[in-house]
């Protein structure tokens, strides 16, 4: 147990890691392969809620992979980690017990598994490592493996394979884009900085501003990083490849995709610039605002003249991360204002807001799975009376419609509440004025969907519904989603606790500094 | 003037690889791609001390330091003298790090060109075109 314990951070990436040529190997025996590989990421669920629970107990956690001193890379588990990490374990646990029934059975043996495992490894690394370098190569092996997946067979034949193949083209292009500007950021910031330890550049771009000897490119490189992140949680201008990627991937894909790895740009910007770059959050809140309120109005826009339901999904996707950043760029408007703690009521209700979203966004992209494999057509004109026959995907389809709306007493209505409420005790009047506007705009868009697809009935010229339903093991996930919104919605009380630590963390970094740079050379 | 060279060099480098990348044959796009990643890699050396020529390979049994892990002089950087430095008996070493980090980014970088080459391939046998304003099923 105890060895356990001391080794939790680590083996939250080398599970999945040495179960993706686990999986190869035994590709011989499915049955042996699934078995291993679900038991695998239960075991990752576990693991990653005693985390969770260690570092609410316990305070930051540091792990030192290998003993190189100052240069070494360490693992650091603090409440934003540990809870971004719980969150990437339960959506792709439901998505891998999920893809057994979705994926077709030839590419699910042969490199699925292993692809899909990779892909945790990859983004609970990025979570919980505590080197910016690291960070980049985590990245990669998240976007290869993540790449890989978009075109992977589905046993429907909905989503033709050139379409997945241009949508990866377009994905693969923008991100290694991203990863080069990316790594001249962290070039820029080893010549300035000359550590790439984050708690150590903290500390020291924090005493460059407070001897004012700030040099001017500090700025420029916080502006690539706000690139970077941009572009992984498709914020305004590099929002256009988002739509194109998450419909054409296998809708387990697509739910990890909405789910968790878009959320990784918000994780990062929470990470980067408001605990590394804490001096400068005043130059960068602005533009983080500016950039979020016109994603919330594109994606909303847009989200409502759609008729293909898992685009209506990824436009709503958009619109959804536009919020997030919304409360970023608020937060560190009102953190520079000298409003600490409407700064970081701000912050919390984001967290709240992010965690909701993700259950609710990876649930609804599952349960269009099941809506595409009923009426095997992607377009919801030709949809309709869908609740006669299957009344689960109606329920739960409209779960999820009634948490993205903020419609009490789904948990959506708690994180757009908390959002709304804490800007305006900020006097954000107008930002959250334009957001308002646009959440009825998500209303009308989510129970326009739901009503075309379930409510009426299905136009006679195209044919009767399939009688693929949905199958036991894609009704679970889809359900312990749907229970853990309308959970997070009545009793919120431990989420609003968690985000609200994790906020006051992430404003003020010192415990996170202390705890990586007072270690003793072993 | 070797670090004007150098600077000339990486900036050219960019320019031909961003030149590429906006060109409309996917082939062209990736082959820039290769040399802005070339660009990057030239930067992040770029970025090290290189003040004597030494190979950084410490004599059997020398510790480099013992105690805190972090025990930089901050003194200097309020003073404003920014970037990587080296301390009292270990100068004349060059800078190992970012000579690991460019390793780390060229192995990556070869993995992702390795799956980016074969999706454009595919692409060609589903399109027949490496055109890449002929990709076009997935718009409006």
């Amino acid at each position: 147990m105890s060895f356990l314990m001391q080794h939790l951070p680590i083996l939250l990436i080398a599970i999945p890691l040495l179960m993706a040529p686990a999986t190869i190997l035994t590709k011989a025996y499915p049955g042996f392969q699934k078995a291993l590989d679900i038991v695998a990421s239960l075991v990752l669920l576990g693991l990653s809620g005693l985390l969770l629970s260690t570092v609410w107990d316990g305070g930051i956690t540091v792990y030192e992979v290998g003993e190189f001193g100052k240069y070494g890379i360490v693992l650091v588990a603090d409440l934003l980690s540990a809870s971004m990490v719980v969150l990437s374990c339960l959506i792709g646990c439901m998505g891998l017990i999920y893809s057994y029934d979705y994926i077709e059975s030839k590419s699910l043996n042969l490199t699925y598994h292993s692809l899909y495992n990779l892909m945790l490894a990859g983004i609970n690394g990025i979570f919980l490592t505590g080197d910016i370098f690291n960070l980049f190569v985590f990245f990669e092996i998240m976007l290869l493996s993540s790449g890989a997946l978009i075109v992977a067979n589905e046993t429907s034949t909905v989503t033709k394979i050139s379409d997945k193949m241009e949508a990866t083209m377009k994905y693969i292009v923008l991100n290694m884009l991203g990863s080069n500007v990316m790594l001249i950021a962290v070039a820029s910031l080893y010549a300035s900085i000359g550590s790439l330890n984050m708690a150590d550049i903290a500390l020291k771009v924090r005493i460059l501003s407070e001897a004012g000897t700030m040099p001017w490119h500090i700025y420029a490189i916080g502006l690539l990083f706000i690139i970077v992140f941009g572009g992984k949680a498709a914020v305004f201008p590099l929002h256009y490849w988002l739509p194109d990627v998450h419909p054409t991937a296998p809708s387990p894909i697509s739910a990890m995709l909405s789910g968790v790895i878009i959320k990784i740009g918000a994780y990062g910007i929470l990470r980067i610039l408001f605990v590394i770059f804490a001096p400068l959050k005043g130059v960068f809140g602005p533009i983080i605002l500016v950039m979020a309120l016109i994603t919330v109005g594109l994606g909303a826009t847009a989200a409502i003249g759609q008729t293909d339901v898992k685009r209506l999904l990824a436009y709503s996707s958009v619109s959804q991360i536009g919020y997030v950043f919304l409360g970023f760029g608020m937060g560190a408007i009102a953190y520079e204002a000298g409003e600490i703690a409407g700064a970081v009521l701000i912050i919390a209700a984001s967290f709240v807001y992010l965690v909701n979203h993700a259950l609710a966004k990876s649930m609804l992209f599952l349960t269009s799975g099941g809506i595409i494999h009923k009426a095997e057509t992607r377009d919801m004109r030709k949809m309709g009376g869908m609740v006669d026959s299957s009344p689960v995907m109606a329920a739960t389809f409209l779960v999820g419609a009634m948490s993205i709306g903020g419609v009490p007493p789904m948990g959506g209505f708690i994180s757009k509440f908390m959002l709304f409420d804490a800007g305006l005790k900020s006097q954000f009047y107008l930002p959250i004025g334009i957001a308002l506007v646009f959440a009825i705009f998500t209303l009308f868009y989510m129970f326009r969907g739901w009503i075309l697809i379930f409510w009426g009935a299905r136009d006679p010229q195209y044919g009767e519904y399939s009688h693929h339903g949905l199958s036991l093991l894609m009704v679970g996930p889809i359900v312990v989603l749907a229970v853990l919104v309308f959970i997070l919605g009545i009793y919120a009380e431990p989420i609003l606790g968690i985000a609200n630590t994790i906020a006051l963390q992430v404003m003020d970094p010192n415990p996170y500094i202390d705890a990586v740079l007072t270690r003793v050379i072993r | 003037m070797n670090n004007t060279l150098l600077a000339l060099t990486i900036s050219l480098l960019f320019g031909m690889g961003t030149f590429l990348i906006l060109r409309r044959d996917i082939m062209k796009v990736i082959i820039g791609f290769g040399i802005v990643s070339h660009a990057v890699n030239l930067y992040i050396v770029a970025s090290g001390v290189f003040s004597e020529g030494k190979v950084p390979i410490l004599e059997h049994g020398e510790h480099v330091n013992q105690g805190l892990v972090y025990n930089d002089n901050l003194a200097n950087l309020a003073a404003g003298i920014v970037g990587p430095t080296t301390t009292a008996p270990y100068t004349e070493f060059v800078d190992p790090l970012v000579q690991a980090l460019v390793l780390t980014a060229i192995v990556i970088g070869l993995a992702t060109t390795a799956f980016i080459l074969t999706l454009a391939y595919r692409i060609y046998e589903e399109y027949g075109t490496t055109d890449v304003q002929e990709l076009r099923r997935l718009w409006g």
